[in-house]
């Protein structure tokens, strides 16, 4: 097992960009954005097709200059030094990259390789990522006769060879079965705890309720940040509640209503500042005043819905 | 700033890249297509046959032993057809052997004693040819050029006096000891040397970046030093064998006798290999994609050709190609070649061809490294 690096005297901040854009020729694939993902958090970078996402991390990783703007990663410059920061950034590309004509195990062993390991230490560590990614069996394989899941397993065994810091994955989860989606991020919160840093972009929103925070990519802006609960909460510009009740009650003079959302005569869903702290004071009120309540609950918003509501509001 | 523990090795990462690329080229079929067959097929054609085609001027001796008029016109006749440059007439006809054998002009012409007098007399009538067969294509154009211009002057003097006839008689010389297929041995390597790995290793960075491996491979501390030597190396290792394999190839099947040591003629190739394979690299850094490497190196290797003395020997070019040659590195390593084994040769006495291969080499590697992007377009 590789020791985990020194931890101490690290800047706060594991990536910071600032008004990070790329043109392609005309088209601006990324537009001024500016982010800040803190060292062992889990950060999750989502958006539709085309957003940009991919170009982001293109420039994080430093595989792709930036037009304007710069990024950090532990404090270096990306483009400048890049030659620095590399050891500390475990990446994985959304398209598979590694070699189809060498096999599973080669392919682990080269990266180990060229990221410096030697010896009984290089052996070790191939052996033990075959093992956890269950890849041991199909260890003589060609890479490129893997099924799409076993690629992404290898991939994410190859980014983690030289046990990095910060692990940039692009999708990591693209093609990859329910129960093995569940074990990579298992893995991934397993690595948070370690300390490690993660930046992940997927498609999948109960994936993405897993992240720390979330920053939501249209158009080459981020449209949306924070972590998943203020992400929900600002789209509906508040907490979602529903309530139903018998008797005559106006439920936008409630306390704490910023808005009603939908009603159907007896059934409410309300907008709310604070649900923890509004619902027990609407319940009240609606008492006072001789209505009477059957059901007063949060609501669930789920992440989809509060994506594709800033989808509609940015266009 | 954060401190990798030990068993993290710096410094250069040339050898795995170089196993990685072994193990690559043995994998790809394309690789035993290029390094065995097409060497030991270009071998095969050559020994069968050969041809080639190209203009210019020629030099030539001529032996008048006429002396008369009809042998002046002919002279005449044979400079204005522009395909000669006559070195010098000779009266006797040891001289025309001695200025072919001694490799200074590729071929003699003999005007027989009678020449004039057969001429006015309407009587048939022959000129011979002494070529030097150790040069076959540049043979049969002085053949053909022979023919043309005998022809003309046929025409012109049955005009005047009647019926004649002028029979062209051909005969070979051969440089010392030269045997056809030897001679050919210098062609054969220079086009087995520059054509397979300057096309295989054309395509080895930008099928990277084609398949996207290239962006994995770049998140890793390797430099551009690493990639290009590296890679270098690799297919070196691949290709050197495609030297070994044409000469054994030619030696064994067509029973080739060459003067040089084979230490020599390695050594020649080496250097020559190692400037294909550079030329390739630099192909591969500027290429978009597999296809335009492959045109890339397929256009080279034409140029190099046309410009290495191979088909037409260099000092017969015009000055401007003279020039263009004079870029062309197969053009030194066919001249080193040949010396070293034909005439037998060594290393040493070749060495201001192999400085300036050298030279070249150099310059395609220092322009791949200075012009390698560590970045995805
Ligand atoms: N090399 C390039 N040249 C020109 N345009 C590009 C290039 N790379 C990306 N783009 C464009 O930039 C935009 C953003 O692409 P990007 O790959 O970053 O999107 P993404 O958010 O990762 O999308 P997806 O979810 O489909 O992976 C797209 O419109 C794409 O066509
Ligand atoms: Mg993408």
């Amino acid at each position: 097992m590789l020791k985990t690096q020194r931890l101490e005297e690290q800047p706060e901040l594991a990536v910071e960009a600032k008004n990070l854009t790329k043109r392609f020729g005309k088209f601006v694939a990324v537009d001024h954005i500016s982010l800040e993902i803190r060292r062992g958090e889990n950060f999750g970078l989502l958006g539709p097709n085309g957003a940009g996402k991919t170009t982001t991390i293109r420039m994080i990783t430093g595989v792709i200059k930036p037009s304007e703007g710069y990024v950090k990663v532990f404090g270096i410059d990306v483009a400048k030094e890049r030659k620095k920061v590399l050891k500390y950034i475990g990446y994985m590309p959304q398209k598979f990259s590694l070699y189809e004509d060498l096999t599973v195990e080669e392919n682990i062993r080269l990266y180990g390789r060229l990221q410096g390991l030697t010896g009984s230490l290089l052996k070790d560590r191939v052996k033990e990522l075959l093992e956890r990614f269950y890849l041991w069996e199909f260890r003589r394989r060609l890479a490129g006769k893997l099924s799409g899941g076993m690629k992404q397993r290898l991939a994410l065994a190859t980014a983690l060879v030289h046990d990095p810091t910060l692990l940039i994955l692009d999708e990591p989860t693209a093609g990859v079965d329910p129960p093995l989606r569940r074990k990579f991020w298992e893995h991934f919160r397993e690595l948070n705890r370690e300390g490690k840093t993660i930046l992940v972009t997927t498609h999948y929103m109960d994936e993405a309720e897993n992240c720390d925070r979330l920053a939501l990519m249209n158009r080459g802006r981020i449209i949306a940040e924070g972590t998943p609960r203020e992400i929900k909460r600002r789209a509906l510009g508040g907490d979602l509640v529903e309530i139903v009740f018998e008797g005559n009650l106006d439920p936008a003079a409630l306390p704490g209503v910023k808005s009603v959302m939908e009603d159907s005569s007896e059934r409410y869903l309300l907008v709310v500042e604070d649900a923890g702290r509004d619902l027990p004071r609407i319940v009240k009120k609606a008492e006072e005043l001789g209505a009477k309540i059957l059901v007063a609950s949060p609501v669930h918003v789920s992440l989809e819905e509060a994506f594709i509501r800033f989808m509609g509001e940015s266009e | 700033m954060i401190e990798l523990e030990e068993g993290i090795r710096k410094g250069f990462r040339i050898i795995p890249i170089v196993d990685k690329e072994i193990r690559q080229l043995v994998r790809d079929p394309k690789t035993i297509l290029m390094v065995l067959l097409m060497p030991i097929t270009v071998t095969i054609l050559f020994g069968y046959g050969y041809g080639g085609k190209g203009a210019g001027k020629y030099p030539i001796t001529v032996v008048d032993l006429d002396g008369g008029d009809g042998a002046f016109k002919f002279i005449q006749e044979l400079r204005n057809s522009k395909m000669f440059q006559i070195k010098a007439i000779y009266k006797s006809k040891g001289q025309g052997f001695s200025s072919v054998y001694s490799g200074e002009v590729y071929a003699s012409l003999i005007i027989p004693e009678t020449f004039t007098e057969d001429l006015m007399m309407g009587r048939p009538t022959r000129v011979e040819l002494y070529y030097d067969a150790s040069n076959p294509s540049v043979a049969q154009m002085i053949m053909q050029a022979v023919g043309v211009v005998t022809q003309q002057f046929q025409e012109w003097a049955a005009a005047r006096f009647g019926t004649f006839a002028i029979t062209p008689m051909f005969y070979t010389v051969y440089g010392p000891e030269i045997k056809k297929i030897e001679s050919f041995i210098p062609t054969l390597m220079a086009m087995i040397l520059q054509m397979v790995p300057t096309s295989l290793i054309s395509v080895s960075i930008c099928r990277e970046r084609e398949k996207g491996t290239f962006e994995q491979f770049i998140m890793t501390p390797v430099s551009v030093f690493d990639i290009i030597f590296g890679k270098l190396a690799a297919y070196f290792f691949a290709t050197i064998s495609d030297a070994i394999l044409s000469l054994f190839t030619a030696i064994l099947l067509f029973d080739v006798k060459l003067k040089g040591t084979f230490l020599d003629m390695i050594i020649v190739s080496t250097v020559f290999l190692l400037n294909s394979l550079s030329l390739g690299l630099l192909i591969s850094v500027f290429s978009r994609n597999q296809l335009q490497a492959y045109q890339a190196s397929i256009f080279s290797f034409i140029i190099f050709m046309l410009f290495s003395g191979v088909f037409i020997p260099v000092d017969v070019l015009s000055s401007e190609a003279k020039l263009i040659a004079s870029f062309v590195p197969m053009y030194y390593f066919v001249t080193a070649f040949r010396n070293v084994s034909l005439k037998g040769w060594n290393y040493l006495m070749v060495l201001d061809q192999l400085t300036v291969i050298s030279m070249f080499t150099f310059a395609f590697l220092a322009l791949s490294l200075r012009f390698l992007r560590m970045e995805v377009t």
